[in-house]
């Protein structure tokens, strides 16, 4: 993940360095006397800047991000003062490192393992737009749930695509798990009920509830995905979308979170062909934390998002 | 992202074209910049964009537009073209036998597409069957069952089988007889080599007529890559989007078009089995430029070219036979009295306006007469002698003597162009020639 902004982001860095490194010696050059400090201009960094945009826009970093993005790192350029000596490379990388983590981190982070220990039932609602991953998330949400000794319930709210109860009935099989189902067409909010008074009854710690995927468009979906929130009254909203999205995802994300309510964001598919730009956006235009990104098929294949970790792997 | 947001700079800077007939540098240099942004707002290829920025902007800047077209609407019709010349003007599904083979990533709404199509075909009156190869996905099976069982289509899969060239030639087996088949085939949720593999296989096996790539409007700038890989492995024949219902602007798809050099087929516009639409060049590309107004422009465009193909200038282009009479009758009615015509001409001159009217009779007659000809006696008029003159007279209901007057007309006219095209100035005897026409 994030290869290409990878090799981009290197480039430019050092196409800035270098840019950056020959001024210091024309300038000694000319004036003789060694200059101990310089700046540079902003004409020298705009060169580099339109790279760079486009670089981020490629990746799938939202318009907006992507212009912040830029105009921050160069702000940041603009106040350095290179000294003689030092290791230029360096500085300029360290602005990109502070500016990432800037754009990424978001202080409403939430830790879900610590919310499910301090509430039982703890009961998380996922949501999303359809083909997002929604029910592989809520299995594999389950089994990390499970390793750290909490039991867990699935709700099959998801009462209306064809083979979704079967879905995840099959994930709930696999992990030897509960499963809350009513037939197809069934009121999803009721599901949720259902589940929710079966973990009080077993003294369950964690209810999922898998809904349907909905497009954000859709009154009539997103009003039946109030009420399960209205029934359920879910601990925690989680939103589930994919990294391949473009830039509807900031769109759909704000939109979910106004009608619904979102306390945290789900990405998956984080796989190695996928630019990844999303995850660099997504915090910043809707202030949403990303919890976990989702990166294969197996149920293990999830990771907790660190901004820390997420910025290393951009800048290598 | 709602309408009146996205794409507002764009229409806002392209509202500030004048009609101007040179356009002025900075603006142009604005608009291709809001269409950048808009494109790549709407998810298309980066590089794509700029590219084809790079050749619009060339285009406004070296093309005039068209009489009747503001420098605006000349603008947006090259901006509609080159979109157009990556995606198509629009679809047109072969209702025929066929066998078709879907692809795609998990999660674009392959299977509901399947379905779908499936739809489409059996509603036209084509013995159809889905078969599923996905042996993947919990519920793969069940899903296409269950869709297969609302809309009464069979469909084939094993779902305790976990190969899928042995699931797809059972399937293949089964529906021996059958006008359509539909082969589902497994995603992955990023391509990898096994899955290409398998695509392969399943390609080899099935020989399908179609090969349909299934992408969310909603993908983003992954959408070339996977094209191409998809491409590569089996030669895709089509794109098929998906959730145009949303608010993406389904720009990833134009990049897999572009990519792959395969149009889009057909979109899935909603969760139902019936949301779903032949592809059409108008209502995607208004979608994804946020321009709601494009068809009113479009058609304007397409009247104005229609006369433009009809100029005297074309006219006088090319060799002069009795198709080129013909074309020229035909423009004339088209561009409406004969004296505009000759204004057109630069030939303005005093006829009055009786003469004009029976001219007018004239040319319809003669075009009347070129109707009952054959395509080898209008290409090379000098072959109709008598029993051929005997003939057309008799097929287009008008006198011998009308046929001849009329190729006399012909070598007339064929002299006095052959004239102009040599930059002379018409004959001036141009008067005599019109009374001729009397």
């Amino acid at each position: 993940m994030f290869e290409f902004l990878k090799d981009k982001i290197k480039d430019i860095t050092k196409k800035i360095t270098k840019q950056t490194s020959a001024k210091l010696s024309v300038k000694t050059k000319i004036k003789e006397k060694v200059a101990k400090e310089f700046t540079i201009s902003e004409e020298e960094i705009d060169r580099f800047m339109w790279d760079l945009e486009i670089s981020l826009l490629e990746s799938d970093v939202a318009r907006d991000t992507a212009e912040a993005i830029c105009e921050e790192i160069k702000t940041r350029l603009m106040k350095t003062k290179f000294k003689r000596g030092e290791n230029i490379e360096k500085t300029i990388q360290n602005i990109f490192k502070d500016t990432l983590l800037n754009i990424l981190s978001s202080p409403k982070h939430i830790d879900i393992v610590d919310v499910v220990s301090k509430t039982k039932p703890c009961v998380i609602m996922f949501l999303g737009p359809n083909g997002a991953g929604k029910t592989t998330t809520i299995a594999k949400i389950a089994h990390l749930l499970m390793n750290k000794n909490f039991s867990v319930i699935l709700a099959a709210s998801d009462t209306f695509r064809a083979a979704s109860i079967e879905q995840l009935e099959e994930h709930a099989k696999r992990l030897s798990i509960k499963l809350v189902k009513h037939s197809y067409g069934a009121d999803p909010a009721a599901v949720a009920f259902d589940a929710i008074k079966s973990a009080k009854a077993r003294g369950i710690d964690c209810v999922l509830i898998d809904t349907a995927g909905r497009q954000e468009t859709n009154k009539n979906l997103i009003e039946e995905l109030r009420k399960v929130a209205r029934v359920a009254e879910p601990t925690l909203k989680i939103y589930v979308d994919e990294a391949l999205a473009g830039n509807v995802l900031v769109e759909r994300v704000k939109q979910f979170d106004e009608a619904v309510g979102i306390d945290g964001i789900i990405l998956t598919k984080m796989d190695v062909d996928v630019k990844g730009g999303g995850a660099i956006s997504i915090t910043k235009e809707t202030g949403k934390p990303i919890l976990y990104i989702g990166v294969g098929q197996e149920y293990d294949d999830i990771e907790p998002f660190e901004p820390e970790v997420i910025v290393s792997r951009i800048l290598g | 992202m709602p309408i009146s947001k996205f794409a507002a700079g764009l229409r806002n800077v392209i509202s500030k074209i004048s009609g101007a007939p040179i356009i002025d540098e900075t603006l142009l240099n604005q608009s291709i910049r809001e269409l950048q942004r808009t494109l790549i707002q709407a998810d298309v290829n980066v590089k794509l964009v700029l590219e084809m920025t790079k050749r619009i902007r060339e285009r406004v800047k070296s093309e005039k537009p068209p009489k009747g077209l503001s420098q605006k609407e000349h603008f947006i019709k090259i901006v509609y073209d080159e979109l157009v010349s990556l995606v198509g003007e629009g679809h047109t599904p072969d209702i025929k036998p066929q066998k078709i083979l879907l692809v795609g990533t998990y999660g674009h709404g392959k299977t509901s597409t399947t379905a779908k199509l499936a739809k489409f075909f059996s509603k036209r009156g084509l013995k159809t069957a889905m078969i599923t190869t996905d042996t993947w996905r919990p519920a793969a099976y069940e899903q296409l069952k269950q869709l297969g069982d609302k809309i009464n289509i069979p469909s084939f899969g094993m779902p305790e089988e976990r190969d899928p060239i042995s699931i797809l030639k059972k399937g293949l087996d089964t529906f021996k007889g059958f006008d359509v088949i539909i082969v589902d085939s497994a995603g992955r949720d990023s391509i990898n080599k096994e899955l290409i593999d398998e695509i392969n296989k399943i390609a080899q096996v099935l020989k399908p007529d179609e090969t349909y790539l299934v992408i969310g409007a909603d993908m983003g700038q992954t959408a070339s890559k996977q094209a191409k890989q998809f491409n590569d492995a089996v030669g895709l024949t089509g794109v098929i989007i998906t959730k145009m219902d949303s608010s993406a602007k389904g720009g990833g798809a134009l990049s897999a078009c572009a990519e792959a050099k395969v149009p889009i087929v057909f979109i899935g516009t909603g969760e139902k089995i019936d949301d779903f639409e032949i592809y059409n060049a108008e209502r995607y590309i208004s979608r994804l430029l946020g321009y709601g107004d494009l068809s009113s422009l479009l058609s304007k465009v397409r009247e104005i070219v229609e006369e433009e193909e009809l100029s005297p200038e074309e006219m006088l282009k090319g060799e002069f036979t009795l198709k080129t009479f013909y074309k020229q009758l035909e423009a004339t009615r088209k561009m409406g009295p004969l004296s505009k015509v000759l204004e057109q001409l630069g030939l303005s001159m005093k006829i009055s306006d009786e003469d004009i009217e029976k001219s007018e009779e004239k040319l319809r007659i003669y075009k009347v007469i070129i109707d009952s000809m054959t395509e080898e006696e209008r290409k090379n008029p000098d072959i109709i002698k008598k029993s051929r003159i005997e003939r057309i007279a008799k097929g287009s209901g008008r006198k011998e003597e009308e046929v001849r007057e009329l190729l006399k007309q012909f070598n007339l006219a064929k002299k006095m162009f052959s004239k102009m095209k040599k930059g002379k100035r018409p004959p001036s005897n141009l008067s005599s020639l019109m009374k001729r026409f009397r």
